[in-house]
């Protein structure tokens, strides 16, 4: 069989569901960015879509590589995303009072984006290596650990609370998934509830507490941190049922909502098509979920299950944070909706990663040997 | 190469956080359940609120005319600067930049920023007003680089004829906190507009206010207007103009009598109560309250022993001195105490217990008539008549007459003077009345206050005889169907033949045949002299000092009321001249040329020339 033919059977193999799934979402999401700018193409929702398209690309591409490649570059590319990390702290961009972007000349990457890939696989991978038996076992746990932490603050540093507790709350979910015993967990869970608080108040910058506190009373500050979440739930609230219709919502085109071309997007889906356009796009994104996670299971060993979980995982919260934020239960800490939201780095992280899903789905009964030999 | 069992915790571990997740999810939907169902309405309005803004339209308030037409009150183009709060990013700064073009001293600018605290972020506050057009150009030539500061056309209140009618017209100023409070109409909401505080202007303010229009427009997060609504507008109705009895040419010539001097004067029309002139001197300028007035001009106005201010004609209160003796009289037909025949001698004084009463005639009249008391204004005459009557019915007598009493004229500021009883002196002062007492009130001094107003009240009365004549100063405000009188003619008669002789007869203190221009037209009057200071009997021994000898605030005030023409009244007149002297010479002059000029400018001639006029 020649390598072309080899290629051409692989892509008849891949899982087509999972980007027929990811390409309603970003079709909507083109749609949305176009409403969101006021029927202006070349504002957002072009841009959009020539990245879903080119992403999709890379997908292929990250689909169609043996997933034995990627567990082997699992540790490089965590070590990579590490440097790059670091390389922020020195020369990074500072945008919106954030120095999250990496300038390299031709483009601007958000080391953290990455970040939350390597660790994925690293961890995949740290727990493919270990023996079943030792996950609980406290050098095993401080290896975990080292591997979370360490990025963790770096990204918490730039400052970005909302990736850093999306990395870390990934990064729990697989530790979670790889079995650590329930004592562990409880222990960990009470050293959270002791950990939280001071982290609250000596671990945040003010704008960020500010942003907390005005979750719980919006109206304390109308016009400043408070005004985001009052004007996406006066969207959202004023949509009611069926909405206003598609590029009729008033609080969008009045530019009430701030950021509804990214982060907000979600408030322009509320407005203009009620809570049933809403239902509707979470609607897809459990289906999108239900199937990686489906994906997940078929896959024979512990390597692929764990990455495809812990990237399910990650997209998950995504989602979660992302809603939450809007409707007012969560703090504004600039997550977006991922294939819906406007923003370049996202997208290629996201679509990496599904491209990773792809290949481990791909490779399933590959067998794959314990510490890369 | 894994075992069993890891498999199986993987699996169950990944259903637990899947059922996580749909729980999330379940969490999430009924958040958006409760916010697009169960608040829906609240957002929506919310939602509404954020779209739209009511810009209120200020109308055109209506205009003061007197009853020619001419206006006393009425709108200029003024150029004022606004500011929309929302459009100005550095409210400080721009106020310095604008400073540069019009100086606006720190009192203005703590004003300008209390009213942008007070009111909502898209209401223009009013900068400045009355700017000067250069002023106004080079504010035009900036705007580019304010935003949020408009330079603006408007209408401000302007009042001609040089402060003539500031005392009955009053001026308008912007609405205080408690007349928000009081009246929810949205224009006092409006740091530009400007509502009635004192006058004519406060007291049929609703009538000259106007309604206010709205102007519905959709405005964008930070205020922009993006679309109007046209079809939901609805325009400013403009004010009424509102009439007054006046005759500005009139109140302008009585001001011109005046000259310096300070008091107050009204002309009333004996049939209908209208005023044809109601003045108080000296006058100010009532355009430098619009405006908000200066220290300066503050000081100036308050530290002025003329007292502009204060409206006279109906808020102060004079001894009526012998203005007051008609009411005595009156009083005395009515008791029928005295024989109009009958002659009373006057040797210059009366003694009283152990005082000594003066008449204004130092060696005395002789023998006097009831008609010749009022004719010389014999003082003994009527300390005769106060042993007689009790002061009680000449007090009553005095409020069927309209003095002690204030008038439904509309504006503030009336009093109501004093007409003494014996009550009143008990309950004020916790003494009983004494016959010295009764002696001063009768002829005007002692206790009796009255206004320059209630004076010529008085004299329509008698002049009209058969009702209970009430000033009005507003047209179209009250009916004309006064209160009957209740005087005898023949009482009436004699009173008005008395006054008649004071003015037509040789010896009346007023005597001046052919004051009125016309021959057959007389008037009837009654000079005053209000003492303002007490006259020691050394004094009066060595001769009482003449009024030019005296300081201008001891002088006797100047009193005068008249009516004319004798035998047909159309025309009463009040006149009192603060401290100016003898009753039979300022006032008496300023009262006989205004009846003169009152009746020209009614048309009314000659007797016999009736006829042809009709």
């Amino acid at each position: 069989m020649s390598a072309r033919a080899n290629i051409q059977s692989k892509l008849f193999e891949i899982n087509w569901l999972l980007p027929v799934l990811i390409y309603v979402l970003g079709a909507i999401g083109v749609a949305m960015i176009y409403a969101a700018t006021d029927g202006v193409w070349s504002n957002g929702a072009q841009q959009h879509l020539v990245r879903l398209i080119a992403a999709g690309g890379l997908m292929l591409l990250v689909a169609l590589i043996d997933i034995r490649v990627w567990y082997h570059l699992a540790y490089p590319i965590y070590g990579i995303a590490l440097i790059l990390l670091i390389g922020v702290d020195f020369v990074g961009v500072t945008i919106n009072g954030s120095q999250r972007w990496l300038d390299l000349g031709v483009t601007r990457i958000q080391p953290s984006e990455i970040m939350k890939l390597a660790i994925v696989l690293a961890l995949a991978r740290y727990y493919h290596d270990l023996d079943q038996n030792r996950v609980s076992h406290i050098i095993s746990l401080l290896g975990a650990l080292l591997i979370i932490v360490i990025p963790a603050q770096f990204i918490l540093r730039q400052p970005d609370l909302g990736t850093t507790l999306l990395l870390t709350m990934t990064a729990l979910a697989i530790v979670f998934l790889a079995g650590i015993n329930w004592r562990v967990i409880l222990s960990g869970i009470g050293a959270a509830a002791i950990a939280v608080p001071l982290f609250f108040m000596f671990g945040l910058k003010e704008y960020q507490r500010t942003r907390i506190r005005t979750l719980f009373d919006p109206t304390s500050d109308p016009t400043g941190a408070g005004y985001h979440i009052t004007q996406s739930k006066i969207a959202l609230g004023s949509g009611g049922v069926s909405g206003k219709g598609y590029m009729n919502g008033t609080q969008r085109q009045l530019e009430y909502v701030p950021e509804n071309r990214t982060d907000f997007i979600f408030t322009v889906i509320g407005e203009e098509f009620g809570l049933f356009g809403g239902l509707i796009t979470m609607g897809l994104y459990m289906m999108l979920l239900a199937m990686c996670i489906w994906m997940a299971m078929e896959c024979k060993h512990r390597f692929s299950r764990l990455m495809i979980l812990g990237l399910t995982s990650t997209f998950a919260l995504y989602v979660f944070i992302n809603l939450a934020m809007v409707m007012g239960l969560a703090p504004v800490v600039g997550v977006p909706l991922p294939l819906i939201s406007y923003g370049g780095t996202v997208i290629l992280a996201v679509m990496f990663g599904f491209g990773l899903m792809l290949s481990a789905h791909l490779y399933r009964q590959s067998e794959l040997p314990r510490g890369g030999r | 190469m894994q075992s069993h069992q890891d498999k199986q915790t993987i699996t169950r571990r990944t259903v637990l956080l899947s059922v996580g997740g749909v729980g999330v999810f379940g969490a999430l939907a009924s958040r958006l359940y409760y916010l697009q169902v169960i608040k829906a309405e609240d957002y929506t309005t919310l939602s509404e609120n954020n779209r739209f803004n009511y810009n209120i339209l200020i109308p055109d308030r209506g205009r003061i005319l007197d009853r020619n037409g001419t206006p006393l009150a009425l709108n200029k183009q003024d150029y004022q600067l606004v500011l929309i709060p929302e459009q100005v990013e550095n409210v400080d700064e721009t106020l310095d930049k604008v400073s540069d073009i019009i100086p606006l001293t720190p009192k203005v600018r703590s004003r300008i920023l209390g009213d942008i605290k007070n009111h909502a972020k898209f209401v223009p506050i009013l900068v400045e007003d009355h700017l000067k057009w250069p002023q106004f150009a080079a504010l035009n030539m900036r705007t580019p680089e304010l935003p949020g500061v408009v330079p603006e056309v408007a209408q401000g209140r302007s009042y001609p004829h040089d402060g003539l009618f500031s005392h009955v017209i009053g001026y308008v100023g912007s609405a205080g906190p408690e007349d928000v409070e009081k009246d929810n109409d949205p224009l006092l909401r409006q740091p530009t507009f400007r509502m009635g505080r004192t006058g004519v202007e406060a007291a049929v303010d609703k009538q000259l206010r106007g309604k206010s229009g709205k102007l519905k427009v959709e405005v964008n997060a930070v205020g922009r207007i993006v679309r109007e609504w046209p079809e939901k507008d609805t325009q400013a109705v403009p004010g009424q103009d509102v009439w007054l009895t006046l005759d500005a040419e009139l109140q302008k010539y009585a001001a011109e009598l005046f000259e310096e001097d300070s008091g107050g004067v009204a002309v009333i029309d004996v049939m209908t109560g209208e005023l044809r002139t109601l003045l108080s001197m000296p006058t100010f300028d009532n355009n430098m309250f619009v405006s908000g007035l200066t220290q300066a001009d503050m000081k100036r106005l308050n530290s002025d022993e003329k007292r502009p201010q204060f409206n006279k004609v109906i808020g102060g209160g004079y001894p009526p001195a012998s203005t007051f003796k008609m009411t005595v009289m009156l009083a005395a037909l009515e008791q029928n105490i005295i024989n109009p025949s009958e002659r009373i001698i006057c040797t210059g004084k009366m003694r009283v217990g152990n005082r000594t009463f003066h008449c204004w005639k130092r060696h005395g009249h002789g023998p006097v008539n009831f008609q010749q008391s009022l004719q010389y204004s014999c003082d003994v005459y009527f300390y005769e008549l106060a042993q007689r009557i009790n002061i009680d019915i000449i007090a009553e007598t005095a409020k069927r007459l309209g003095l002690g009493q204030s008038y439904p004229l509309g504006i503030t500021g009336q009093t109501k003077g004093i007409i003494p009883t014996e009550a009143w002196k008990q309950k004020r002062l916790g003494q009983g009345w004494r016959m010295g007492d009764s002696l001063n009130a009768f002829i005007g001094q002692g206790f009796v206050l009255t206004t320059p107003l209630q004076l010529a009240v008085m004299a329509s009365r008698i002049a009209n005889g058969i009702q209970a004549v009430v000033p009005r100063l507003i047209i179209g405000d009250n009916t004309t169907d006064f209160e009957p009188l209740d005087f005898l003619p023949e009482h009436i008669a004699a009173i008005q033949a008395a006054m008649r002789s004071v003015c037509e007869e040789p010896g009346g203190t007023a005597y001046r045949p052919g004051a009125m221009g016309v021959p057959g037209v007389e008037m009837a009057g009654k000079t005053g002299t209000g003492q303002v200071r007490g006259i020691s009997a050394s004094e009066r021994a060595a001769g009482v000092l003449k009024n030019k000898e005296l300081p201008w605030k001891l002088r006797d005030h100047s009193i005068f009321v008249g009516y004319a023409p004798f035998d047909r009244p159309r025309f009463a007149v009040g006149t009192i001249v603060e401290h100016g002297g003898s009753g039979s010479k300022r006032a008496a002059h300023i009262t006989r040329s205004l009846l003169k000029r009152a009746l020209e400018r009614d048309g009314l001639t000659a007797p016999n020339m009736d006829d042809d006029t009709l």
